[in-house]
């Protein structure tokens, strides 16, 4: 058994398991050493491929353009360590919240149900997808994980049944089922065009085949499909009113990780099968430095906690964007900083968000929390000024990298796009402080504290201190990053540790 | 056969799509199928130049059809048709939960709001724990 295949075979077990379970406790305790058993597994691939090794597994033993392929690189080794290590935190937040009612005087027969139907399963599952994203190297399968990831999304979102839940839930549901028949027609025409699934292979193919308008109608589909599910600012619509739907902890991982997996999709597109296209990363880049400005702003209108997160999200996502398509190493290497960094803060945010939610309501104009919760204050506060990339804090390294590897690289549009993220910096430094002055600060309306259950917010507390240790080790892991960046330039470690040498290319029709 | 089945797919994808803009969620619902049915065909029509002279491990004589679109879309299948099903129920809930079908209708209905903790005083409920009172929605915002 190869150590590749574990962070898919064990969420996907253990949640086959979970279903079978009858008993609250046992289930919770079944799904936590599940996900720190995936959590480990990550590790043994991420740290064997920081030192610079691509992992590869042909499941079956079929040779790469036809089996199934597993691959890490650096890139996956990375999103599945951060990936993994907020799973396990969901699953043991979520084991507390499903016990509880969502807010205080609000019934926890609602989250109990939650539990009682297999809201721990679907993580397992949605684990299961975000991992299979990560590892496959395979166009197809990589639509099978999508799929895998949203079914399960979709359960979580929809589970409890209620309007908000049902009205969001459907445009959700429709709108990703509408991108999948995209994802799957495009992979269909690639492999009528290329002759080929496996990305190595396709990258290969299209390295010989030269430029083609055919290549580039292909490459515009993926990135239309995988920017659909990045929520990239015209396709992003559906996110800001979806993700404060499922309880806190669902919420959480969806918004943390969900949307990097869309970006992760790009990245694997464009450095990996489709290197030659230059007019694609410019629009990708352009709209990244407007899906700023619009997340910004839309924080700013929003009054409730969760929906202002979720824009701060699609802000967070922008950057990621920008940086992913600067087109140099500095510009991947302060991308790929940013990702770690949006990743946590993100997932903070949300958490945040939840408990907040819990003592408050959704709405966030109640003022004078910070006697009550002076914890919550302070996750808050470390977490915004993470968001808004002020120092010390990790977000200020990974917005520093990004500016300044846009304005090395020059150009009217980089410099437009750097002086919207610097922009964007002070207007979700508005809606952060506006949140602030508004819900923590003042004079008490509130007069009893409500208990937070300890669990909830030690999760919270061991996510707030990830993120700072992400500012405390920023040097080690920036150097990590630009090790990365330099595996993606070419990609030749990749192809090979996939293609068996010397294997002639099959011919195809063209 | 070679303008057909472009046609074909052409045709259900387009008919797909008009019915997925429209308001009625069972509308939507079949709309969705239509474009997995003519995402299907396409796929199809994908593999149709891909012939080969043998099959991998039988040993017989070709020219055979290149079976992997056809795996490609039995997979898309199977996921549609889950898709679909889930669909159908969420629609089902959704008009027993609000009494009408209709998009517009089921995105106007107000969210049920939930009272802050401050007033929800668990010995004597002031509001309804699911339903709270007008004065909640105005810390909110309609958006």
């Amino acid at each position: 058994m190869n150590v590749l295949a574990l962070p898919v075979l064990l969420p996907l077990l253990g949640g086959s398991v979970l279903l079978l379970l009858r008993r609250s406790a046992v289930r919770r305790a079944v799904a936590t050493a599940v996900s720190t058993a995936t959590l480990l597994a990550s590790i043994a691939i991420a740290l064997r491929t920081f030192h610079g090794a691509v992992l590869s597994v042909q499941m079956a033993a079929w040779a790469a353009p036809f089996g199934i392929t597993l691959v890490a690189d650096g890139l996956a080794g990375l999103l599945l360590l951060a990936s993994n290590v907020l799973a396990l935190l969901t699953v043991v937040f979520a084991g507390s919240s499903l016990q509880h009612a969502p807010v205080r005087g609000g019934s926890a027969l609602l989250n109990r149900a939650r539990d009682a139907f297999g809201a721990q399963a679907l993580l397992q599952f949605l684990f299961m997808g975000v991992n299979m994203s990560f590892l496959t190297g395979d166009l197809f399968n990589l639509f099978v994980a999508f799929e895998v990831m949203l079914v399960a999304s979709y359960g979580l979102l929809l589970l409890g049944g209620e309007l908000p839940q049902l009205r969001e839930g459907f445009k959700y549901v429709v709108i990703n089922l509408v991108a999948s028949a995209l994802f799957v027609i495009t992979a269909g025409m690639t492999y009528g065009l290329v002759g080929s699934l496996n990305m190595a292979d396709i990258a290969r193919r299209v390295a010989a085949h030269g430029p083609d308008l055919r290549l580039t109608v292909l490459a515009a589909l993926l990135a239309l499909v995988f920017a659909t599910k990045a929520a990239v600012f015209p396709l992003g619509f559906w996110l800001p009113n979806s993700y404060p739907v499922p309880p806190a902890a669902v919420g959480a991982f969806f918004a943390a990780v969900l949307t990097k997996v869309g970006v992760y999709a790009l990245v694997r597109t464009f450095t990996l099968m489709f290197p030659g296209e230059h007019l694609l990363p410019a629009v990708l880049l352009a709209l990244g430095g407007v899906s700023m400005v619009v997340g910004a702003l839309g924080a700013i209108a929003r009054r409730r906690w969760r929906h202002a997160m979720a824009f701060a999200n699609v802000a967070s996502i922008g950057y990621l964007v920008a940086g992913v398509f600067i087109g140099t190493h500095a510009g991947m290497t302060a991308a790929l900083y940013y990702l770690v960094n949006s990743v946590a803060v993100i997932f903070v945010l949300f958490l945040v968000a939840g408990l907040a939610e819990r003592v408050g309501g959704a709405g966030y104009r109640k003022r004078g929390h910070l006697g009550l919760y002076p914890w919550l204050g302070a996750g808050y506060f470390a977490a915004a000024l993470a968001l808004t990339g002020l120092p010390p804090t990790s977000g200020f390294i990974g917005k520093f990298g990004l500016v300044r590897a846009l304005l090395a690289a020059g150009g009217g549009l980089r410099v437009a796009v750097a002086t919207a993220a610097v922009l964007t910096g002070l207007l979700l430094l508005y809606a952060a402080m506006r949140i602030w002055r508004e819900f923590f600060w003042g004079e008490a309306d509130a007069v009893h504290r409500v208990a937070i259950p300890r669990v909830m917010s030690g999760v919270t507390a061991a996510a707030t201190v990830l993120l700072l240790s992400l500012a405390v080790f920023a040097g080690p892991l920036y150097g990590l990053c630009g090790t990365v960046a330099s595996q993606l330039d070419g990609n030749a470690a990749y192809s090979a540790a996939v293609l068996v040498p010397g294997a002639p290319p099959r011919e195809g029709a063209h | 056969m070679e303008l057909l089945l472009p046609l074909l797919a052409a045709v259900l994808i387009g008919a797909g799509v008009f019915l997925v803009l429209s308001r009625a969620l069972i509308r939507l619902i079949l709309g969705v199928s239509f474009i997995s049915y003519g995402v299907n065909i396409a796929i199809l029509l994908a593999g149709e130049g891909e012939r080969r002279d043998a099959p991998p491990l039988l040993q017989l004589a070709g020219p055979y059809n290149d079976p992997l679109p056809q795996a490609l879309i039995l997979t898309a299948i199977v996921i549609s048709f889950a898709t679909t099903a889930l669909l159908l129920v969420l629609a089902l809930r959704a008009y027993q939960v609000t009494g009408t079908d209709h998009v517009q209708e089921l995105a106007d209905r107000p969210d049920p709001v939930r009272p802050p903790a401050v007033y929800a005083d668990p010995e004597y409920p002031s509001v309804s724990p699911e339903i709270g009172t007008a004065a909640d929605i105005d810390e909110e915002d309609g958006a």
